[in-house]
């Protein structure tokens, strides 16, 4: 899967808008970026890619690239 | 010195018996008197629980209670080995949590299978002639989830009230059977569930939001076998379609 493709799934996630986010959007600045979205990456990406997620590695996340990283 | 919560004699069968409550609930009946049957889906770690009990004539049966079809040859399989029960504990159940936006269909059907599904397909295979004693006791582990919402908890909490509502229902139908049944209303306990739902919403989260209405800190897993040993033995007898909160004050 692309980044871009990647990066709408998270768009779908957040229930942003097509083009909210870039690579170097980081979480802080998302305003909907909160212990529920969390909830929903781990899902997504158990979901989508097979990867177990822990509260532990969110808490490093500091950019959208470092959540398209992970879900390599 | 009498001893109310006795359970000399009873034959108890008890889900989720590997880990948190269940095992708990284990160690607190085989110390009370009575012979357990142990049900989880891991052999190994039910050897290890059995291995620490108290008493003589337990056993184990490990069971995935996902496979709800099977719960009814369970029962016969226990039965012939170990008798008739006295009482079930189920302990057995999920806790995990998800958002409304990714709480799917399946992901609410894997939730209700252990929590609720099972314990119905087992009380109904109890209850039949010949599988239990007079005086039977049911006792199944719902939650202060059942009372009071939580965000990303929708089918924890479906699933939990599922639980008290229909105990209210069996305990009349199976009442001309000299059947009791009833629930234990946990707040949050040190369990294993605990461990993953603090990982999930963040510890300073957690201390704010629930244990300033829990007041009396954190339970601990004896607390809610001692409620269920106490609705399980003969102390209880005027008890039924009931549920017994057990939560530090959280509710209140």
């Amino acid at each position: 899967m692309t980044n871009t493709e990647k990066i709408a799934l998270l768009e779908d996630m957040l229930e942003l808008e097509s083009g909210d986010l870039k690579e170097e959007t980081t979480l802080k600045e998302i305003p909907v970026w909160d212990s529920m979205a969390a909830l929903s990456l781990i899902v997504l990406c158990d979901e989508q890619f097979g990867k177990k997620l822990s509260g532990e590695q969110i808490v490093k996340f500091k950019t959208v690239k470092d959540i398209l990283d992970f879900m390599e | 010195m009498i001893n109310p919560m006795d359970l000399t004699g009873k034959h108890i069968i008890v889900t989720g018996a590997s880990s948190g409550i269940g095992k708990e609930t284990a160690q607190q009946i085989a110390k009370l008197g009575a012979k357990a049957s142990l049900i989880s889906r891991s052999e190994d770690k039910l050897k290890l629980v059995k291995a620490v009990l108290e008493g003589t004539g337990h056993n184990i049966f490990p069971f995935d209670l996902k496979n709800i079809s099977g719960i009814e040859g369970l029962i016969k399989n226990i039965v012939e080995k170990q008798g008739p029960a006295d009482g079930l504990a189920h302990c057995a159940g999920v806790g995990d949590m998800r958002p409304l936006q990714v709480t799917n269909f399946d992901f609410i059907h894997e939730i209700m299978l252990i929590n609720f599904y099972s314990f119905i397909e087992l009380t109904r295979t109890i209850s039949k002639k010949r599988n239990y004693n007079e005086n039977t006791s049911i006792v199944v582990v719902s939650s202060a989830a059942s009372k009071k919402g939580d965000k990303s908890k929708t089918a924890y909490c479906a699933s939990k009230g599922a639980l008290d509502s229909s105990i209210r229902s069996i305990a009349k139908e199976l009442a001309t059977k000299r059947i009791r049944v009833n629930s234990v209303l946990p707040g949050f306990l040190k369990t294993e569930m605990y461990d993953l739902y603090l990982e999930n919403v963040g510890k300073d989260s957690f201390e704010k939001n629930v244990l300033s209405h829990q007041y009396y800190g954190m339970g601990e897993p004896i607390d809610a076998a001692n409620a269920i040993a106490f609705l399980l033995s003969d102390a209880s007898k005027f008890i039924t379609g009931t549920g017994l909160i057990v939560d530090g004050g959280y509710l209140s």
